[in-house]
């Protein structure tokens, strides 16, 4: 009667911020609504049961100790990576594009396994990669402007040397 | 409400002591300092904005005053650059920007949800004391040699001028993390508050406003902070990142500015196209025209609004290319405004139209936002905003769409929701006089600047030729007659607020979920989250007045 | 009747149970008292109805507050992209006079304590409090620890005069570094020379034996090699770029700017950490209280988020500031 399920609408033409709609978590009556995505229902009393690692417990997925060692190991390595190419000299771009590669790979494995966005909801993920696509945009812009008219202010300052 | 006198009054919940309401429920300064709820804690915001507001003012008067002969008049000009800088710092961060969302969000929001208060309770009271700290900073700055580098804090001069610039930036920079954490609040609330049955496509169109305001306050306010501190640093180290002098770029300056900047009046403006969605439907007693044309253009102004930031440098030293794309897409949001302004249009027709309060202010919005949104394209043309930039045709325009649009939506929803959040009815034959003085003055003060500037009136300039005056006499004149419509108006609130004859649930006939609650709401809002199965612009057919109670119920059928 | 009307009063008449059964009184711990999820769930705060309800607000909360943090740090990121395309050399010149190594370490740190966050996180859902302090005090030795190391190599650069903006007084020059001199030994003799060269100039002419004037000893310097020259110029030493072209050998002209941006983004950065550590104590207390457990472990959660942030912006701002090539 009173328990109307939000139907799941996708908005038309999205902007920055896409919307989740499978996970609205619309709020219970007294009753309590077992519709949550990830976890079972949380009737919690803190039961803490032991657990096979990697299914859910409660309120959201728990992380394998296992897998925590393993990404740890491979961003040690990718950090050792990092140093060790600095030794190879692929051109003033060329090292700078390697280290951010890598940094971006090292960066992917923090966010997806320890900060959980692999078994969060899409919409956090959504929301971390708009702040990174803005980023982006700040910087490429401004480089880019700052870029075109550089060469007015190495002109301006080829005078200035030559004035003295 | 001693007595329920009709069935619909009867269903609602009542409180164990009939009139307990949340301004009744606990007594004390410590109870409103400390407070909690959200609206408590946007009526101190709504206080503080105002009063922050007639400060403003203050210097807005000072300025039409000193303006109204060539030389001086009233000051030198070292004080006017400090009174320009100060009446734009803050109107610009101390009111327009808090003020919809923190003052009347604060209170409405979670009413329109159905829900017992914000996500975050705590960051909420944070996000108003920062406010006040922000206030204090930047009042420091005006009691000791005010910044006088126009509330734009351009590099060099901002990074070099004698005057306390550290103080105001500062205080800028701890009001923009109060706009962060509201934004943040607001996002959650309505992603995780919702009552069963309100989809994203049922939420009021306030709450849709409001939700792409808090996403650029999110995204946006962080680079004015870092810019901000950038400031701060260089003036104490001098880092040479924007001061010439020291290797530094100022057009680097610029972009940082802007890119906060631009959006930023977007978020000014962005809740005021909500409240004004709101009062249309209720006073035409229509249905909204193309709501899901009005929610989406909201998102699609919030998007655009970050890609154009250069059109306020075009003529900064910035490259051609850079200009000619941002000129081409501030073209683009033009589109989704007018849509806005269409459907409002076509829900009023056919409509019957209650020319109260709420909806006079509503009117002079559409005509007031009209005008000063598109004098803003033609500024978007480039070879047209190389003469007009920095002149008073760039004033005019700003003003029309944040006085005319931002202020002129403020006082409309702050008249509109003033009886469910104080429960005192206002005098609306004063309300109305003083949205018609409003009005007159407004146009009266800035119509004549955009001739001003057309003719080569320079901004923030303290001296002018002869041939100016008489317009800039006008514009004064303008200004003061503004100043009176504000206080009728202010004065009509205040003696509604002592004196105001009780209001009724729902006076104007709204069908969101605020108006189903008592006026003022009990503390903890509603008993259980209401149901939601329509729309929020659906039924008014089903309300009729009730003369007895001065508001609109149920129809009995 | 009155079912197909979609008024929210006629809705509301019909859904909304008769007052007298929840008249609680505006009592507003009351009405909370009689819900038993409430009851059952101390840390459940009265607006929300469920714990999941609350954990998955607060996670959207400190994931757009992450956002706002990505695009603080926005700032500085493009600053540092502008100078470094437009004076590469600045950026050569000036990371010569940073320690790798500490900054390696750092990073690895840093990633540890990311690591001991995470497992925090994964003990605070399973209840299990020992781990839990323990990992949460790992996590804030190994903050601090990066603190200590970034102490070592801030009061390094304070000696060295190596000061942000105008305070920017380099005391060592920079071919006299041993990190210069192990990559290119034959630049920095050659920069040696050059350096000499300026002293003379500068330095008053040696008295004349009274009425014979000397002639300035013109010192010839050999033609460079491309091994002798290369380093110097993609460090500003020599060329337009310099401070002081009139000399045969002097610094970058924007250097000050490098060290600018660079006290910049680590102190910021480092503020963050120093914050972090305030907040994982916090956790600490309240850890130790035993309040964690499966339904509610989300403040340890938002905290480990806001942990690997820093740890994200640290894995950027190593390879920019100590990796330059």
């Amino acid at each position: 009667m009173s328990d109307d399920k939000p139907e799941a609408e996708k908005p038309a033409a999205a902007a920055e911020a896409a919307h989740d709609h499978a996970d609205h978590d619309h709020t219970g009556h007294d009753h309590d609504h077992a519709d949550h995505d990830h976890s079972h229902a949380g009737h919690g009393h803190g039961a803490a049961a032991a657990h096979a690692d990697g299914h859910d417990h409660g309120l959201a997925h728990t992380t394998p100790v296992w897998l925590l060692f393993a990404i740890l190991g491979a961003l040690l390595v990718l950090t050792v990576a990092t140093v060790s190419v600095t030794s190879i000299d692929l051109g003033a771009q060329g090292n700078l594009v390697v280290a951010m590669i890598i940094a971006t790979v090292k960066a992917a494995l923090v966010c997806t396994f320890f900060m959980h966005l692999l078994w969060d909801k899409k919409f956090h993920a959504v929301l971390f990669l708009t702040s990174v696509l803005f980023l982006i945009l700040f910087l490429a812009m401004t480089t880019n402007d700052r870029g075109e008219y550089q060469h007015l202010v190495d002109e301006y300052r080829a005078q200035q040397l030559q004035a003295k | 409400m001693a007595s329920p006198t009709t069935t619909a009054d009867a269903a609602i919940p009542q409180t164990k002591g009939a009139d307990d309401n949340y301004l009744t429920h606990d007594k004390g300064f410590a109870s409103w300092a400390f407070t909690l709820d959200h609206k408590r804690i946007g009526v101190m915001y709504l206080a503080s904005v105002l009063t922050a507001f007639a400060l403003g003012g203050v210097f807005a008067l000072l300025i039409r005053t000193e303006l109204w002969s060539p030389g001086k008049t009233i000051m030198e000009h070292d004080t006017y650059n400090q009174c320009f800088t100060l009446h734009g710092a803050i109107m610009v961060f101390l009111v327009i920007i808090p003020g919809i969302p923190a003052a009347l969000g604060n209170i409405i929001l979670p009413l329109q949800l159905g829900a017992k208060d914000v996500a975050f309770p705590k960051l909420n009271l944070a996000s108003y004391y920062l406010w006040i700290i922000g206030c204090l900073c930047m009042l420091g700055s005006l009691v000791t040699n005010a910044a006088d580098t126009g509330w734009t804090f351009y590099a060099p001069y901002s990074t070099t001028t004698q005057t306390n610039v550290i103080p105001a930036a500062f205080g800028a920079f701890i009001l923009g993390f109060s706009s962060i954490f509201t934004g943040l609040n607001f996002i959650v609330t309505i992603h995780k508050l919702r009552p069963p049955g309100m989809t994203f496509f049922r939420m009021p169109l306030f709450v849709w406003a409001l939700y792409s305001t808090a996403l650029i306050q999110v995204l946006a306010t962080p680079v004015i902070g870092i810019t901000l501190l950038m400031l701060i640093v260089e003036r104490v180290f001098g880092l040479g990142i924007f001061d010439p002098g020291l290797g530094g770029d100022p057009v680097l300056f610029q972009h940082f500015f802007w890119f906060y900047s631009h959006p930023a009046v977007y978020i000014m403006i962005v809740p005021g196209f909500g409240v004004v969605s709101e009062i249309i439907p209720v006073f035409s007693r229509k249905r909204l025209f193309g709501y899901q044309f009005i929610a989406i253009s909201s998102l699609a102004i919030a998007f655009l609004g970050f890609l154009v930031w250069g059109h306020h440098m075009f003529v900064s030293g910035q490259s051609v290319l850079a200009g000619t794309i941002f000129s081409a897409i501030t073209f683009l949001i033009a589109i989704p405004t007018a849509i806005k302004i269409f459907n409002w249009v076509s829900t009023m027709y056919k409509g019957r139209i209650h020319l109260d309060t709420p909806m006079l202010y509503a009117l002079a919005f559409l005509w007031v936002f009209t005008i000063g949104g598109l004098t803003g394209v033609f500024l978007a043309v480039m070879g047209v905003d190389i003469h007009l930039h920095d002149t008073y045709f760039v004033v005019a325009h700003f003003h029309y769409v944040m006085m005319g649009g931002a202020i002129t939506a403020f006082l409309g929803g702050l008249h509109y929701w003033f009886p469910k959040a104080f429960g005192k009815m206002y005098n609306e034959r004063t309300g109305q006089i003083g949205a018609l003085i409003v009005f007159v003055g407004l146009n009266l003060t800035f119509f004549p600047q955009f001739i001003l500037g057309s003719r080569g009136m320079p901004r923030r300039y303290y001296n002018y030729l002869p041939e100016f005056q008489g317009l800039h006499q006008l514009s004064t004149i303008g200004a003061f007659t503004l100043g009176i419509g504000f206080l009728i108006t202010a004065i009509s609130l205040g003696r509604a607020l002592k004196n105001g004859k009780k209001a009724p649930n729902n006076p104007w006939g709204g069908v969101t979920l605020e108006w189903t609650t008592v006026s003022p709401p009990p503390y903890y809002n509603f008993q259980t989250p209401p149901p939601v199965t329509a729309g929020p612009y659906d039924g008014y057919e089903d309300l009729v007045y009730d003369e007895a109670i001065g508001g609109y119920v149920a129809k009995k059928a | 009747m009155t079912e197909p009307s979609t008024a929210p009063e006629a809705v509301k008449k019909v859904s909304a149970p008769p007052p007298a059964a929840i008249d609680h009184g505006h009592d507003d711990h009351g009405h909370e008292a009689h819900d038993p999820i409430h009851a059952a769930n101390p840390h459940l705060a009265h607006h929300f109805d469920t714990p999941q309800q609350q954990f998955d607000a607060g996670k959207l909360g400190i994931w757009l507050f992450l956002l706002t943090e990505v695009l603080f740090f926005a700032g500085l990121f493009c600053a540092y992209t502008v100078y470094r395309a437009m004076h590469p050399e600045v950026f050569v010149y000036a990371h010569y006079f940073l320690d790798t190594k500490l900054g390696a370490l750092n990073t690895c740190v840093l990633l540890i304590s990311s690591l001991t966050a995470a497992w925090a996180v994964r003990n605070a859902q399973l209840a299990e409090k020992k781990a839990l302090m323990l990992n949460i005090v790992i996590t804030i030795a190994c903050a601090c620890t990066f603190m200590c190391v970034k102490y070592v190599e801030y009061s390094h650069k304070f000696h060295d005069g190596l000061l942000p903006g105008k305070n920017f007084q380099p005391k060592e020059q920079i071919w006299e570094l041993k990190s210069f001199r192990d990559r290119h030994p034959e630049a920095a003799e050659y920069a040696e020379k050059l350096s000499k060269l300026d002293e003379k100039k500068a330095a008053p002419a040696a008295p004349a034996a009274a009425g014979k004037a000397e002639p300035p000893k013109v010192e010839k310097l050999e033609r460079p090699t491309e091994e002798e020259l290369e380093p110097l110029l993609a460090a500003g030493l020599v060329g337009p770029r310099s401070l002081d072209p009139s000399a045969h050998i002097s610094r970058p002209r924007m250097a000050h700017v490098f060290f600018g941006i660079y006290f910049f983004m680590t102190g910021l950065h480092g503020f963050h950490v120093l914050i972090g550590i305030g907040i994982w104590i916090w956790m600490l207390v309240k850890a130790s209280k035993n309040q964690f457990g499966a339904n509610y472990f989300g403040p340890v959660d938002f905290t480990a988020l806001y942990w690997h942030l820093v740890d994200l912006i640290w894995i950027y701002l190593f390879p920019l500031l100590y990796l330059i090539h």
